[in-house]
């Protein structure tokens, strides 16, 4: 169970770390897939990495990844230079120094920029872009680490993402992967997924209380194939998706639910919606 | 984009593979001597840092520099990481930079 939580899909999809798989291996250069910021995901990296993704010749792909990815960076400022528009510096995460831009907008901009001073340790989200041939990071936020951990943290989240995105071609053994959830310990981090054991609790056996068909039968209300019905479910649907409850009980809960005000009748009294979509 | 000096991530073990060479280390601050302070690296060995200006220290700093021996690092830069810092995730995370993964830091 523990394993199976630390799937690199379940840790970081909720957070938006890792990138979809379609956009990682999209080979096409469609602008509009690479301006779709609905896409975009936030990578941590290291800066050897970035220069290895641009240096291998083969890899138009994973520039373009890169590219259309925010990838986050931990390391040391150096370097700064203001302008009236922007702030430049460089960043030197230890594996390699990197151009860094970020734009000045308004207060709230130069107010953030002020505080970043030249041997401090800051955390840069943003993303790459190349102008007159190089590249640089285009950073929306740069923030002064106050814990350092984060360092540690970011560098094995660097390993985690880079192992998990190479596991599925057949990279990495288990080995390594529990190491580094050994290191990155039992943290905040652990996005559990969302309960999907509907279909599996239907084993009379398993039957609970009361209580406890109320909230199975809400949940299948809340199923997003029902949600997106304007009917709602047949009380003939919600039992076949709960097998092992009596269809008097389903009603009987369907009454409670209605009572609570979770759930409404829709076209007869059969058909049944969820009120609120969460 | 530059990476072309790189500071290994190391701890008191991993620093004998590495004489030469720049490497980052965070220490725990042991005792301040003339020319530098004597630190515990966070796999539990003594380190001596040789550092010219020693400003006020925490209990752990990072230290960047070149490594001159087994048990020495010539710093070019120290940073104050505070007096919480844990020293056993960032043990494995310089085991993990030095193995199969160094290939994503040097």
């Amino acid at each position: 169970m523990f394993q199976s939580q630390f799937d690199g899909a379940s840790l970081f999809s909720g957070g938006g770390f890792m990138p979809p798989s379609d956009s990682t291996q999209s080979s096409e250069p469609s602008p509009s897939s690479s301006r779709n910021r609905g896409n975009s995901t936030l990578i941590p990296m290291t800066v050897k990495q970035i220069s290895q993704v641009l240096s291998d010749d083969n890899s138009s792909a994973g520039v373009e990844a890169l590219e259309s990815n925010n990838v986050r960076l931990v390391g040391m400022v150096a370097n700064k230079v203001e302008r009236v528009t922007d702030v430049q510096f460089i960043l030197d995460d230890g594996t390699g120094r990197i151009d860094v831009h970020r734009w000045v907008n308004d207060a709230t901009d130069s107010n953030e920029m002020a505080i970043v001073k030249n041997g401090i340790y800051v955390r840069v989200i943003g993303h790459l872009k190349s102008f007159q041939g190089k590249k640089h990071a285009t950073a929306f936020s740069v923030r002064p680490i106050t814990d350092f951990n984060e360092i540690t943290c970011h560098f094995l989240e660097c390993i985690y993402v880079h192992l998990s995105n190479t596991k599925q071609m057949g990279g990495s053994p288990q080995p390594q992967k529990s190491s580094v959830t050994t290191a990155l310990g039992n943290g905040p981090m652990g996005n559990s997924t969302p309960a999907k054991h509907i279909q599996f609790t239907g084993h009379p056996a398993l039957v609970g209380s009361e209580d406890d068909i109320n909230t199975r039968v809400k949940k299948v209300f809340m199923e997003p194939d029902a949600l997106k019905n304007d009917e709602g479910l047949h009380v003939d649907e919600v039992a076949q998706r709960l097998p092992g409850i009596s269809k008097q009980r389903i009603m009987k809960a369907i009454d409670f639910l209605v009572g609570e005000g979770e759930i409404y009748s829709t076209i007869n009294d059969y058909y049944y919606k969820a009120a609120a979509t969460m | 984009m530059d990476i072309s000096s790189p500071a290994v991530f190391v701890n008191g073990e991993l620093l004998k593979m590495h004489t030469g060479r720049r490497v980052r280390s965070v220490v725990q601050v042991v005792r301040v001597d003339t020319g530098g302070f004597v630190a515990q690296t966070s796999d539990g060995l003594q380190l001596s840092v040789k550092a010219t200006t020693v400003d006020p220290l925490s209990k752990f700093v990072e230290v960047i520099g070149v490594a001159e021996g087994n048990q020495t690092i010539r710093a070019e830069m120290c940073t104050n990481f505070g007096d919480a810092f844990d020293m056993a995730s960032y043990n494995q995370l310089c085991q993990l930079a030095n193995s199969e993964h160094n290939s994503l830091f040097i």
